[in-house]
């Protein structure tokens, strides 16, 4: 029975819907085709509530790209999560994951695709918290709250939809462009999408989620649940052009890049650099989103998916040797024990920085020689330049941590390479990471991008990069001695390696007002005032005035009598005074 | 209970047609006199000497309330012509009939007798005793004595209830209460008392009849006595129902009070009646809810056996007490 797990019927399923995809979006592309299918549910007064699905060569593409990757992750943690006791929980989470994710591709419907948005929202936060402890307790409801915030605003976009009559946005792109509503609903898609792409006040809770098992994380932080938001903002792409909203969010989308680029150089936690180094992409991927050019963000969003998950493989695999040790500093010179993971290791994260003819190359650069031929201004030509020179800074260094450096972690050890279930399931996204950004650079662009730009200009990548790699050489050999020299600059480091604070503003800078004020209302209202003028205070007045009335009733009988006798008595007198 | 006490009851239930269905006061005044003396013996025992001084202190107070009776109703002769009307005549006559009845200023005697009662006989003193001072009274009422005295007759019942530890003490100030209630049915009209006064009269005997039964005197007898946990149910559920709590039937006859009372006007005696019928709902809660949830230590000997008739008697007085409205809906099928 061992032969057929759940995992391995799965990875059949997730493998042969992934080439079917493949098949159909060489068909669709090729013909240039698009397939629209629309079932009625119901309809009341004149709105329609419709399930539809839109299939054109980008939701096959994108779907292509998820089912390959969950198909591998999910035959990964075969091994990966191979003595855990829940395996078939975990793995049906995993599917329900892709599920959703698949409903929020394929769907042009905002009714749908809230459906798919908080089945990520859930399935996400119930993957956070799989491993049971407070820790991951604590960074699920971070990323379960984060992306809540997403699904309101998904929410009131439904409420100013139905004005349209219909929810399926697709057809008002065009047609109600100029309109107020509109206006409002791109708006509040673009903050929904800033959720769930952890764009720069939301961000806080992609490090977070590394709480999850790292199959998990190569999953969620690769092609699904971040690039969610970019998915549907390059859906969304024709309503955006020329809005004030759109120029903020290519800010704040380069300010997260450059916000994850430098905070990555200041973390030692294995995973927490692959998230980071994952939101600092999104941010690229948002910023040229933002500047109007939605083709280079969803090629990005592709080839990143296939190195980036690959990434996070290897560093499960890391860690499961290193005995669950995240940190870099106790790891080294793994290059001579573990060669064929190192392998992969290294070709994907020199893929991340671009390394000419890797999958990063042909989206990166590509990226990067548009931007410095559009018209832009100077800070955001700063911040992109600067950004890909951190991400070859981070990269060298983790490089040279991992690789080079001398193991630290305990003198007596055992590293192995033998784990066939796991380096299978690499070397398919090995393979991928290598020739994906070729083949889809071939693939999805009718006509090649016309670049013309001066040496210098193009040459500057170059530039960035190898002053960012030999700076990152010189971090990693770093001597203790040196570092302690961080507490002179205490504040400024310390506001970067936490990135920028922001996950204290949206855990205890929330968290701390509205805790007081329940502190508070509990205090003077519930326990206070509301007590005093209802139950207490009630129960005190009418106790006393018992109190006060059996003073009357325990009293002598004559008393009695004798004063109904004298009222009596003043009656009668009264009475006479009358005749 | 003997042939004896038996003779009295029915002296006692004749003194009362007399005096509701004599045609002149003299009359109402025999009546009232002979209802005194029949309900004396059935109350003393010569062997406890609890029942002896109530029934003593019973005589003063009724003997003296009847001077003020006779006294007024000769004044009222004397002076005034026959249907002449006066307002300090007319509250002398009330104050006697309210002394008689036990209502709030002069019912300081009437806690006090009930301690030395049986249960049976506060089942009397609570109804019955009630029915010939309130229709002597709706003869020659001054209403705006009444009013007052109705609230404060309320106020007074729910107020002097909530320190009581004695059951019989308790549910005195629970009818004293009531008799407030009753005051204002019969400021509106006689059938609209008799309503109300059938329906406390059906509650109460359940009360009495179930205290009867179980020789409870005291809320702590509540707590440490092994009671079956399905009689403890009927009990919170009577209290609750005698209370007034809306599901129940002893509902129905506040239901009705106070809309007749919402329909004159009286907005503010209205709410008063509903608050303070709302402190007595709460000590009647209050003893049942610490009966049920207190672990009290139990006596091993006080094992209660119910006999099977009585159970059945009591069942079936419940069953109405807890359905009666919802049944009484069925009659408009």
């Amino acid at each position: 029975m061992k032969k057929f797990s759940i995992c391995f019927i799965s990875f059949f399923f997730l493998f042969f819907m992934s080439m079917v995809n493949f098949m159909m979006m060489i068909y669709f592309i090729m013909n240039n085709m698009v397939i629209f299918l629309e079932w009625e549910v119901i309809t009341l007064n004149s709105v329609s509530v419709v399930m539809s699905i839109l299939l054109d060569w980008m939701s096959l593409l994108f779907m292509m790209f998820v089912l390959l990757i969950s198909s591998v992750v999910i035959y990964y943690s075969k091994s990966y999560m191979s003595s855990e006791l829940n395996l078939n929980r975990f793995i049906i989470l995993v599917l329900l994951f892709v599920f959703s994710m698949i409903l929020l591709i394929i769907s042009p419907n905002i009714v749908s695709i809230l459906l798919g948005w908080d089945g990520l929202g859930l399935v996400s936060y119930c993957l956070v918290i799989y491993y049971q402890n407070f820790k991951s307790y604590n960074a699920g409801m971070l990323t379960a709250l984060s992306n809540r915030v997403g699904d309101v605003f998904i929410l009131m976009v439904i409420s100013w939809m139905l004005n349209y009559g219909s929810w399926n946005y697709i057809f008002y792109l065009m047609f109600m462009k100029n309109d107020y509503e509109m206006y409002m609903i791109s708006s509040l898609i673009i903050i929904a999408a800033m959720t769930k792409s952890a764009q720069i006040p939301f961000s806080s809770w992609l490090p977070a989620a590394m709480a999850a098992p790292t199959p998990v994380s190569a999953l969620v932080h690769s092609s699904t649940l971040v690039t969610a938001g970019v998915y549907l903002l390059i859906r969304f792409n024709l309503l955006l052009i020329d809005m004030l909203f759109l120029k903020i969010l290519l800010l704040l989308s380069g300010l997260t890049m450059f916000m994850a680029g430098i905070s990555a150089n200041y973390e030692f936690d294995l995973k927490k650099i692959i998230a980071l180094s994952t939101l600092s992409q999104l941010g690229l991927m948002m910023s040229i989103l933002s500047m109007g050019m939605p083709d280079l963000a969803f090629f990005h969003l592709l080839t990143h998916a296939m190195f980036k998950a690959l990434l996070f493989m290897c560093a499960g695999v890391i860690i499961h040797m290193m005995n669950d040790t995240q940190d870099i500093r106790l790891m080294g010179g793994i290059s001579n024990y573990i060669p064929m993971t190192s392998l992969c290791m290294n070709i994907s994260n020199l893929a991340l920085c671009g390394i000419p003819f890797l999958a990063g190359f042909y989206s990166k650069d590509l990226i990067l020689e548009m931007v410095s031929l559009s018209n832009l201004n100077l800070l955001i030509y700063y911040i992109y330049y600067l950004s890909t020179g951190l991400t070859m800074f981070y990269t060298i260094r983790l490089i040279m941590y991992l690789m080079v450096n001398d193991y630290n972690l305990m003198s007596i050890y055992n590293l192995y390479d033998e784990d066939y279930t796991m380096l299978k399931s690499m070397m398919v996204l090995l393979f991928m990471s290598v020739i994906s950004g070729s083949m889809l650079s071939w693939m999805i662009f009718l006509n090649p991008y016309m670049i013309y730009l001066p040496l210098n200009m193009k040459m500057m990548v170059v530039y960035v990069s190898l002053l960012g790699g030999f700076i990152g050489y010189f971090v990693s050999n770093m001597m203790i001695y040196s570092m302690n020299k961080f507490l002179m600059t205490y504040n400024i480091s310390s506001f970067l390696c936490l990135m920028w604070f922001m996950p204290s503003l949206s855990t205890y800078g929330l968290n701390y007002y509205f805790l007081k004020l329940g502190q508070n209302l509990l205090k003077y209202i519930d326990l206070g005032w509301s007590e005093l003028y209802s139950g207490q205070g009630m129960y005190y007045i009418l106790k006393n005035y018992s109190i006060f009335y059996n003073f009357y009733q325990v009293n002598n009988f004559k008393i009695y009598l004798f004063s109904f006798v004298m009222w009596m008595m003043i009656l009668y007198y009264f009475m006479l005074m009358k005749f | 209970m003997n042939s004896n006490k038996m003779f009295f009851l029915f002296i006692l239930f004749f003194s009362t047609l007399i005096s509701i269905s004599s045609n002149s006061w003299f009359g109402c005044w025999i009546g009232l006199e002979i209802n005194l003396l029949s309900f004396i013996p059935l109350i003393s025992h010569s062997t406890n000497l609890f029942s002896t001084e109530a029934s003593l202190k019973y005589f003063l107070t009724q003997s003296i309330a009847s001077i003020n009776f006779i006294f007024s109703i000769l004044m009222k002769m004397t002076l005034m012509k026959n249907f002449e009307m006066n307002n300090f005549i007319s509250i002398m006559i009330n104050s006697s009939l309210l002394m008689k009845m036990g209502s709030v200023p002069f019912h300081f005697w009437f806690p006090n007798i009930s301690e030395g009662l049986s249960w049976f006989n506060n089942f009397l003193l609570m109804t019955w005793q009630k029915i010939t001072p309130m229709i002597l009274l709706s003869y020659y009422l001054n209403k705006n004595f009444i009013i007052i005295i109705m609230t404060l007759n309320t106020i007074i019942g729910a107020i002097g209830g909530l320190n009581q530890s004695s059951l019989r003490k308790l549910m005195t100030f629970s009818s004293i209460n009531n008799l407030g209630w009753m005051l204002a049915s019969i400021l509106i009209s006689e059938n609209l008392w008799m309503f109300y006064l059938i329906m406390y009269s059906f509650l109460i005997s359940i009360m009495c009849f179930f205290f009867q039964l179980l020789n409870m005197f005291f809320i702590n007898q509540l707590f440490i006595s092994n009671i079956n946990y399905s009689i403890k149910m009927f009990l919170l559920i009577n209290f609750l129902s005698l209370g007034g709590l809306p599901p129940f039937i002893g509902f129905f006859p506040k239901w009705i009070l106070i809309n007749f009372l919402l329909s004159m006007d009286f907005f503010i005696i209205t709410f008063i009646f509903i608050m303070t019928s709302l402190i007595i709902l709460f000590f009647y809660i209050r003893i049942i809810y610490s009966s049920f949830l207190f672990n009290y230590i139990n006596l091993k000997w006080m094992k209660i056996f119910l006999k099977n008739k009585n159970l059945i008697f009591i069942n079936f007085l419940s069953f109405l007490s807890i359905t009666g409205m919802i049944l009484s809906t069925l009659i408009f099928l």
